[in-house]
């Protein structure tokens, strides 16, 4: 267990310093070795949130209830790594699970945790499908807060974005979902969506049509933040608004709190041919998803952190979308916010989305 | 006698009677008057308390994002991610254009047939008439309209190997955005500034952004309608 200092959620009441689990002793009885769910000893193991459900102290009631949901995860996972007839992979598989199992919030992680997470997840997807991943834990730099504009007089409703954004991160191709909006609006009848049409299939540009795109606007004081009981999803010192998969309880709320309609929820296991899988992913970005999970745009968080627009930004064929660094006075997001007549979508709400719309 | 005795000894209890009440009064006047300054304190204090924990805006001092942004990007030391990686493979040239300092793609070398005297030794005065015949058959000019514009608008029949401004001066196919801004000089204040055009690869400085040509063909430079690249046939059903 961590020497550092508690973090502000940490359950454990009492101050007494638990010793670090090299007791040696796992569900197989074995001292070492062996069952698979002994960690080497070479490898210095990394304190993950394990111990913020481990270390915590409870009454009996909620231990109880904890044991009872661990010992299922458990069982499966003591009964294949001490199997004798089941391989070397599927130990490992079973001692990946459990401590994925037991992994704290992402957002609580110190780096190293991160790493160690992210690392399962890469070695448990190479496990059940011989294919590698190349999956990041970068974090905010900083100086950096990312910003969008979307030029309304440019968009012609082409949906190239649409279609980049699907490619590139990994959306579901079952139930089709798609982040990005893209909505066919009559002139003269100012922007309402009420009116507008977001799945038209006709030659674009249409005769008496403009177009405006939505998205999640990764508000500055994002609503869907708030209501999340379990603080899965957050803002990121950049600015962006992500989501923690594995912590995520699938309840919606946020989907709900949503005033902008950016937010999407995995009904079925989503689906992704292997050949299509974009390899390039982020913990927090375009890892693929389970069933019953929420998610959303994420500026590409696995393009932006590394310097990269986001792939609808690099798709748009007519630069309708502009993205950058709010926080540098010589980007060109800066100059569009300062010199163009920009607005955001229901400012009044006071959520104040880092998404502006502006016209030539 | 003995009435009046006891109507005095009477009359005295009722005066004991309405000090004491008087006094208890006092005492409990002041009581009161205690419990309602402790009152007023705690509530003083709890005030105070809520207001310092109760704001919702506990972990930033910032209420609207644009003066977020004005405050943190006073002290602007920039960052360490750059476009340079991306960059590195293009032929890319630096420009300064209206205080702004930004790359662009180099174009001499993307065209096709560039020198243009390579082929084009004779004198090009005569293309001007209506009745030469066209050269570069697969060229057709949609631009603008016949009064306003020809080939030789831009191409310079003496100096076929650079472009000319309406005023006759040498513009280099390299900077031909100095010959679109001519006309469109709204479209050119928004390129400079970034508000319009494509930036390539990367958000961060420095900027690299694509010129008119590499977008826009210059002999018919306005988009094309086209079938939009996603259908949601999902979404269809969903709403039925």
């Amino acid at each position: 267990m961590s020497e550092k200092k508690n973090k502000w959620f940490s359950l454990k009441l009492s101050n007494k310093k638990k010793v670090p689990q090299d007791t040696g002793s796992c569900g197989c009885g074995k001292k070492s070795g062996g069952c698979g769910s002994h960690a080497s000893t070479e490898v210095a193991k990394p304190v993950d949130g394990f111990d913020q459900v481990m270390g915590a102290t409870m009454d009996r009631r909620n231990a109880f209830k904890q044991l009872t949901a661990s010992l299922l995860v458990g069982a499966g996972a003591i009964s294949t790594s001490c199997s004798v007839t089941s391989d070397d992979a599927a130990k490992e598989k079973a001692q990946i699970d459990w401590e994925e199992q037991f992994k704290g919030n992402y957002k609580l992680m110190s780096d190293d945790e991160k790493k160690a997470t992210v690392d399962r997840l890469v070695r448990s997807h190479q496990i059940r499908t011989q294919d590698t991943l190349d999956m990041s834990s970068k974090t905010a730099e900083e100086g950096v807060l990312f910003g969008y504009a979307f030029n309304i007089s440019k968009c012609q409703g082409y949906m190239d974005c649409v279609s980049a954004c699907v490619t590139e991160n990994n959306q579901d191709r079952n139930s089709q979902m798609e982040y990005i909006r893209i909505h066919e609006m009559k002139d003269g009848q100012g922007i309402n969506f009420g009116e507008a049409d977001d799945n038209y299939y006709h030659e674009v540009p249409a005769e008496g049509h403009f177009y405006v795109g939505t998205q999640c606007f990764h508000c500055d004081n994002p609503p869907c933040v708030e209501v999340c009981p379990v603080q899965a999803t957050w803002k990121e010192p950049d600015g962006i608004v992500v989501v923690d998969y594995d912590w995520c309880v699938g309840c919606r709320y946020c989907m709900a709190a949503c005033p902008y309609d950016g937010r999407r929820f995995n009904w079925s296991k989503p689906e992704v041919p292997k050949e299509e899988i974009n390899k390039n992913q982020h913990y927090l970005g375009n890892r693929l998803r389970k069933k019953g999970v929420m998610e959303k745009c994420t500026f590409c968080i696995q393009r932006s952190r590394d310097g990269k627009n986001p792939a609808c930004v690099e798709a748009c064929p007519t630069g309708a979308r502009v993205f950058g660094n709010l926080l540098d006075p010589n980007s060109t997001i800066r100059w569009v916010l300062e010199n163009k007549k920009v607005f955001r979508l229901k400012e009044d709400l006071g959520t104040e989305p880092k998404f502006w719309y502006y016209m030539d | 006698m003995g009435i009046l005795t006891t109507n005095f000894t009477v009359f005295l209890n009722r005066i004991k009677d309405a000090n004491r009440r008087k006094k208890t009064m006092k005492i409990r006047k002041s009581i009161h008057k205690d419990y309602l300054k402790n009152v007023s304190k705690f509530v003083g204090v709890v005030l105070v308390v809520l207001s310092i924990f109760s704001c919702k805006h506990h972990e930033e001092e910032y209420h609207k994002v644009t003066d977020k942004i004005k405050e943190l990007s006073k002290d602007y030391h920039g960052t360490s991610i750059t476009s340079n990686k991306f960059l590195e493979e293009m032929n890319l040239m630096e420009i300064s254009e209206g205080g702004h300092t930004f790359l662009i793609p180099e174009r001499k070398s993307q065209i096709k047939s560039y020198a243009c005297t390579e082929c084009h030794t004779d004198d090009l005065n005569k293309i001007k008439g209506k009745d030469a015949k066209k050269g570069h058959w697969n060229i057709t000019l949609k631009h603008a309209n016949e009064e306003t514009m020809n080939c030789l608008t831009c191409h310079n029949g003496d100096a076929m190997d650079d472009l000319k401004s309406l005023t006759g001066k040498k513009i280099d196919f390299n900077n031909s955005y100095n010959l679109c801004s001519q006309c469109h000089t709204k479209q050119f204040e928004d390129w400079k500034g970034g508000a319009h055009g494509k930036k390539i690869a990367s958000w961060a400085p420095p900027r690299a952004s694509m010129t008119c040509v590499n977008c826009h063909n210059p002999h018919s430079p306005s988009f094309e309608s086209r079938w939009p690249a996603k259908y949601n046939t999902q979404k269809i059903q969903e709403r039925k």
